[in-house]
């Protein structure tokens, strides 16, 4: 028999841990006709504003080695839009939405977050703290007193699991995520990009049109498996780890090291039908740690033993 | 659901695109940088019409990481007719293309597609391709479909016709100009010119462009693919001259199938605004008066 792959994050209970993650999914449409989209654990859409946003000039994407720079602006035709045109389709689908939303402010989160909560197609929302693109948002995301206050006055007008996603462009992002728990955040999902840039020497411009944007794929995975591995020891609600996923060991790596769920970014740009392997290669992956259920792998990091000492009897560096 | 009541849908998603690892099967020099390479794909081949295209990436690689669009050159059958896989002819341009052109036969890409929406199969007196260097690659295959010599798309697109079908090349020197053979093979009335000299008419495509116009009568449409610059030249006289021209955009992209929001262009809106559209999922192939050049 094989492992029972199911999750849960709050009250909201994914079929299994493979989610993708905003802005590399479009609306799920887009997808439907390379992926069975309903086997998902979980699909985030692109993020939504309250307005809409026609999002930066180009170049809005520049590849570098190993992975992706973006500055997207959150194009988007905002929440209206999202809730007449798109929200239906997600509904329809078995994988249940967790909509991503960024606000400039405290209110306009709050507001969103609240109307959201009325419609039975969310099954949970996702606050965008982190999108290095636009100015707001991503200031929630950096101090953690911000962050909990922010997440408490969502918290108390939302009815559906919350997920605060978090930067890793910060000092220390378990103090972030220490505070969005406190705050009443469901779960975790870490991390967003990385800020970076790129340079053109020749012409001596940069070469995103908003100059700096967010580096995303395999380039960042260390640093995404480290934050997960820090939030998970320090906070008790479930952490969904993201950033350069696109193998099966990467997915395993991420539970290992504390992740409930992970959540697939670029590698859906790369590999458009990445995550239904994933999704076929769970089981076997499971019964090579003779597992029974998910649940037994998330969080097993074993502690590094003591190095073995060298013939000098130091240890080996 | 209907999505046709849902205005913000593309029309041209990935719906019939099949995801595959493909071996080449030969990658040969056509002229200077130049390259056409071959991979077996029987049913993305069955189904793909001229102007759509694949994205395509070199298998197990992350860097580079992403894939690349390519359109389609043409669909190479067996003996009986029978779409086998396609032709993809490529100029040596960064990091992708240098490493394609050393690729043997053997070496595994990783490519899906069809993708995008392709030129449209109208009826037409006289259809005038014009081609900016590299831009000629979709040309070959709508050549031959408007010509009758070959139908594309699974079911077999019917409808586009054409009494006659010119080709204006523009390239920077004879060196570089490819595929002239194919072009001239299907019945395709090829005029050439070149920036130095090197070959055919000492000048720009738009000169032949002009000369084309005038010596047609009524029933022309253009379609047009190159480097940004020519498009909207081509795209300015089209409408001066009142002429219906469809433009191939070739913005970068990462994904292809509309998820990544990277390859927008801004297009005009029915209320004379503009908006970023994603020419994946909206194009490649635009009525030139849609796009706002700037
Ligand atoms: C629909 C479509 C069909 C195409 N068909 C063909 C074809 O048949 N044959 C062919 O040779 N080419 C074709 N192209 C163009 C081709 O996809 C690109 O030239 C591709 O980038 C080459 O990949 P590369 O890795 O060799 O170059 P890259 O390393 O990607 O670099 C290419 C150049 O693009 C610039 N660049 C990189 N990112 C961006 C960005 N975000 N915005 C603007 N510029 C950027 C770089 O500075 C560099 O000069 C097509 C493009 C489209 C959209
Ligand atoms: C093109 C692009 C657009 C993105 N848009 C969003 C977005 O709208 N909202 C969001 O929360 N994250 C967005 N992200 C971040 C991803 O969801 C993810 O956190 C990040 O890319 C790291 O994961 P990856 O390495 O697997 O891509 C975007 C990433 C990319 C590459």
């Amino acid at each position: 028999m094989s492992a029972s792959l199911s999750v849960e994050i709050g009250s909201l209970r994914l079929a299994n841990p493979i989610l993708v993650a905003s802005g590399t999914f479009g609306y799920a449409r887009e997808m439907a006709g390379m992926v069975d989209v309903g086997r998902l654990g979980g699909i985030v859409p692109k993020t939504i504003t309250q307005a809409p946003r026609a999002g930066n000039a180009p170049w809005r994407t520049v590849e570098t080695t190993a992975g992706l720079l973006n500055s997207i602006g959150l194009d988007n035709d905002g929440i209206d839009a999202f809730i007449e045109h798109h929200l239906p389709y997600l509904g329809q689908l078995a994988s249940p939405a967790i909509v991503s939303i960024a606000g400039r402010t405290s209110e306009e989160f709050t507001q969103m977050a609240a109307r959201l909560s009325q419609y039975d197609e969310v099954g949970a929302i996702e606050l965008n703290i982190s999108c290095p693109n636009v100015s707001g948002g991503v200031d929630f995301g950096i101090c953690p007193e911000t962050c909990r206050d922010l997440i408490a006055s969502v918290r108390a007008q939302c009815t559906k699991p919350l997920l605060a996603k978090l930067t890793p462009n910060v000092a220390r992002i378990a103090d972030v995520a220490a505070a969005a728990e406190e705050g009443g955040a469901d779960g975790i999902s870490a991390i967003n990009t990385l800020l970076g840039m790129a340079v053109d020497w020749r012409r001596q411009k940069p070469l995103l049109g908003n100059v700096m944007g967010g580096l995303s794929g395999p380039a960042i995975k260390p640093v995404a498996l480290r934050c997960v591995y820090q939030i998970a020891q320090r906070v008790k609600i479930p952490v969904i780890g993201i950033g350069g996923i696109g193998t099966i060991d990467d997915v395993m790596e991420f539970l290992v090291a504390g992740a409930t769920a992970v959540q697939i970014g670029t590698a859906n740009f790369n590999d458009p039908t990445v995550s239904m392997r994933l999704l076929d290669q769970m089981p076997a992956a499971l019964a090579e740690l003779g597992a029974a259920s998910i649940q037994e792998i998330i969080g097993s990091l074993q502690p590094k033993s003591q190095p073995a000492p060298n013939v000098l009897g130091s240890p080996v560096a | 659901m209907n999505e046709n009541c849902n205005p913000l849908h593309a029309p041209y998603y990935a719906d019939h695109a099949v995801q595959l690892t493909v071996e080449v099967v030969e990658n040969v020099q056509l002229a200077r940088d130049t390259y056409r390479i071959r991979f077996a794909c029987p049913s993305l081949a069955a189904s793909i019409t001229p102007g759509q295209f694949v994205m395509l990436r070199l298998a197990d690689m992350q860097d580079p990481l992403l894939g690349r669009p390519l359109a389609m050159y043409d669909v190479y059958r067996d003996a009986d007719g029978a779409a086998v896989g396609i032709d993809v002819v490529y100029l040596v341009h960064g990091k992708l293309t240098s490493k394609l052109a050393r690729c043997a036969p053997g070496q595994r890409l990783e490519v899906w597609g069809p993708l995008g929406n392709g030129f449209p199969g109208q009826q037409v007196d006289h259809l005038i391709m014009v081609a900016g260097g590299i831009g000629q690659t979709p040309f070959v295959a709508l050549g031959k479909e408007y010509l009758g010599r070959q139908a594309y798309g699974d079911p077999p697109r019917q409808g586009a016709s054409a009494g006659k079908v010119t080709m204006c090349y523009g390239a920077r020197s004879a060196e570089y100009l490819a595929g002239v053979e194919d072009f001239r093979a299907c019945g395709i009335d090829v005029k050439i010119s070149t920036d130095d000299g090197s070959a055919g008419h000492h000048g720009l495509v738009t000169d032949l462009l002009n000369a084309a116009l005038d010596a047609s009568t009524a029933g022309v449409q253009i379609a047009c693919c190159g480097p940004e610059r020519m498009m909207e030249s081509v795209a300015t006289i089209a409408a001066q001259r009142n002429v219906p021209c469809w433009v191939s955009l070739e913005t970068p992209m990462a994904c292809g199938i509309g998820i990544c929001f990277t390859c927008v262009a801004k297009v005009r809106q029915d209320d004379g605004s503009w908006d970023y559209k994603r020419t994946c999922v909206e194009g490649p192939i635009f009525a030139a008066e849609k796009i706002d050049w700037e």
